[in-house]
């Protein structure tokens, strides 16, 4: 076997009566951006949810450093090093900026980073700084997604999971955003990410998978996705093949 | 009667008031906070108050020891005995989708224990008296006695204590997370078994107090605790739900409103105008008079 850092190995997953995932094997290396794209509805969600333990698999195997996850708690599965980010951020609104951070490192391993941490949170996104008094609510959209991040990398993890990080966000926030991604994978940092916005994120993943209905149809490299015209066709659209 | 009303009586209706609501105020604390993290109505908090009640008129009967004093006792009694039934009666069905099992066995411990008073203390209404019971002040010819003084007194100290320990310390934060969501605390490492456990202590530690500030003012029998259930219920609806200040002013309006009707009406139009206050606010103002803004659909 080899030694990937996350490896997802023949997940099934269901809402009730409902499969949403079948059968889907997936695998991130260490320090890579790995993408998961796919249209609404095709699984990308329910499977970093899978992973975080806030759902569990029916069938199939997860494993994170060579351990097994599958069965593990959403609070467990942070403690072992990986941070998800869920869809809408999740942010705690009534709380402040600062205090979300705080809860960032809430695991009894990261809260004698939390000095250290908070410096690097506060040195990636200065903005955090100058708000750092004001409620999470009350942030712009930009403003909250950089917090998500910021307190998602407060716990130190190994591996951290965006779910449509760029839902919502200005055009030039969404670059941005994904310019800070990329700057977070060279500090080392391994990320997975679910994007809506196909043509980014494969341009910057090193590997990346297609999901579609549940089950995976295509991987292969970022920029082998990228000038598939299969691809191109069902999730980039005309305007972006003339580039 | 009503040539007897004067600015002083006024001015007493509304001293008594106020000392009675933040009794009801504290109970409503504890219930904002189990609602916050378990989403259900604690409706044995009444009951719990009135079993600390008792325990503190032990404490007093067979120990000789002043009810006050017995704080320094009850308190940390109340906090284990909250953490100790979220454990026990609670743990398993917290986690589950479906919330009415977990209000089932609030409603069944609601009822265990207050048969089991009954058993051991009997229905006769018990009642602590001690050399300061009958003590009072009287600035400017206002009656305050000195026992619902200090339930006031209590009130505004435990208020400021939790309120101290949500915001300031690393587990209150998180109890606060939770009950906003409950989804991202788990992201973020928070267990929800610790939370609901947390919050459970503090709402039985909250009864503690209540039951002792009770114990020292008023004669208590083992049915007292649902209708003080019921008051806590409706100063949360009155103050919103969520928001440590707005249950204990809610509290405060309630004993206000019980005070004022039962000098106007009497005792039995008290208690209807209050239940009635509860049904006006919903009506009109779902999320209680002292919450900001919700979010409405």
């Amino acid at each position: 076997m080899e030694n990937h850092l996350l490896e997802v190995r023949g997940v099934d997953v269901s809402y009730g009566d409902v499969q949403a995932l079948w059968d889907v094997s997936i695998h991130v290396d260490e320090g890579t951006i790995v993408a998961l794209v796919g249209a609404n509805g095709s699984g990308k969600t329910t499977l970093l949810k899978t992973i975080s333990g806030v759902i569990h698999a029916e069938g199939g195997e997860i494993f994170f450093s060579g351990k097994s996850i599958a069965k593990l708690k959403a609070q467990e599965v942070v403690d072992m090093g990986i941070s998800h980010v869920p869809e809408g951020r999740g942010l705690f609104s009534d709380l402040t900026v600062l205090e979300n951070l705080k809860l960032g490192a809430y695991l009894p391993r990261a809260r004698p980073l939390f000095a250290e941490s908070l410096e690097r949170a506060y040195s990636l996104f200065p903005v955090l700084q100058a708000r750092k008094g004001q409620k999470a609510g009350s942030l712009s959209g930009g403003e909250q997604q950089m917090l998500a991040i910021a307190r998602a990398m407060m716990a130190q993890p190994n591996l951290l999971m965006l779910d449509e990080p760029s839902l919502g966000l200005s055009p030039i926030f969404v670059r941005t955003l994904f310019e800070l991604i990329s700057a977070l994978n060279r500090q080392k940092v391994t990320l997975l990410l679910v994007e809506q916005n196909v043509h980014q994120a494969l341009k910057i993943a090193h590997q990346a998978y297609v999901l579609k209905i549940g089950r995976i149809v295509m991987a292969g490299r970022g920029d082998e996705l990228l000038a598939d015209t299969e691809v191109q066709k069902a999730y980039i659209g005309e305007r972006w093949r003339k580039r | 009667m009503l040539e007897y009303l004067s600015f002083s009586l006024i001015i007493q209706l509304l001293v008594n008031g106020i000392l009675f609501g933040t009794m009801y105020g504290i109970a409503a604390i504890g219930l904002s906070l189990i609602f916050g993290t378990m989403r259900i109505i604690f409706l044995a908090q009444g009951t719990m108050i009135i079993f600390l009640a008792y325990v503190c008129y032990w404490i007093f009967k067979l120990l000789g020891i002043d009810p006050y004093l017995s704080l320094v006792f009850v308190i940390p009694l109340s906090l284990l005995l909250g953490a100790g039934l979220y454990h026990t009666l609670f743990r398993e069905a917290a986690g589950l989708e479906d919330k009415n099992i977990s209000l089932l066995i609030a409603v069944g411990l609601m009822f265990l224990v207050e048969n089991l008073m009954m058993v051991i203390w009997t229905a006769n209404p018990r009642s602590i008296t001690t050399s300061y019971t009958i003590l009072s002040f009287r600035p400017m010819g206002i009656n305050v006695s000195f026992t619902r003084l200090m339930g006031l007194f209590m009130a505004v100290i435990s208020t400021a204590c939790v309120l101290l320990f949500l915001k300031k310390t690393l587990i209150g934060m998180a109890v606060r997370a939770a009950s906003e969501n409950i989804i991202s605390a788990t992201l973020v490492g928070i267990s929800p078994h610790r939370v609901n456990a947390v919050a459970f202590a503090i709402g039985i530690g909250l009864a503690g107090i209540a039951g002792v500030g009770l114990a020292t003012i008023y004669p208590f029998d083992p049915y007292f605790g649902f209708i003080f259930a019921l008051k806590a219920m409706i100063s949360l609806a009155i103050g919103g739900i969520g928001s440590v200040f707005g249950a204990l002013f809610g509290g405060i309006l309630l004993g206000l409103l019980e005070s004022l009707a039962s000098f106007f009406f009497s005792g039995g139009w008290s208690d209807a105008l209050s239940y009635a206050a509860f049904l006006i606010v919903l009506m009109f103002k779902p999320e209680g008079l002292f919450v900001r803004s919700i979010q409405k659909v």
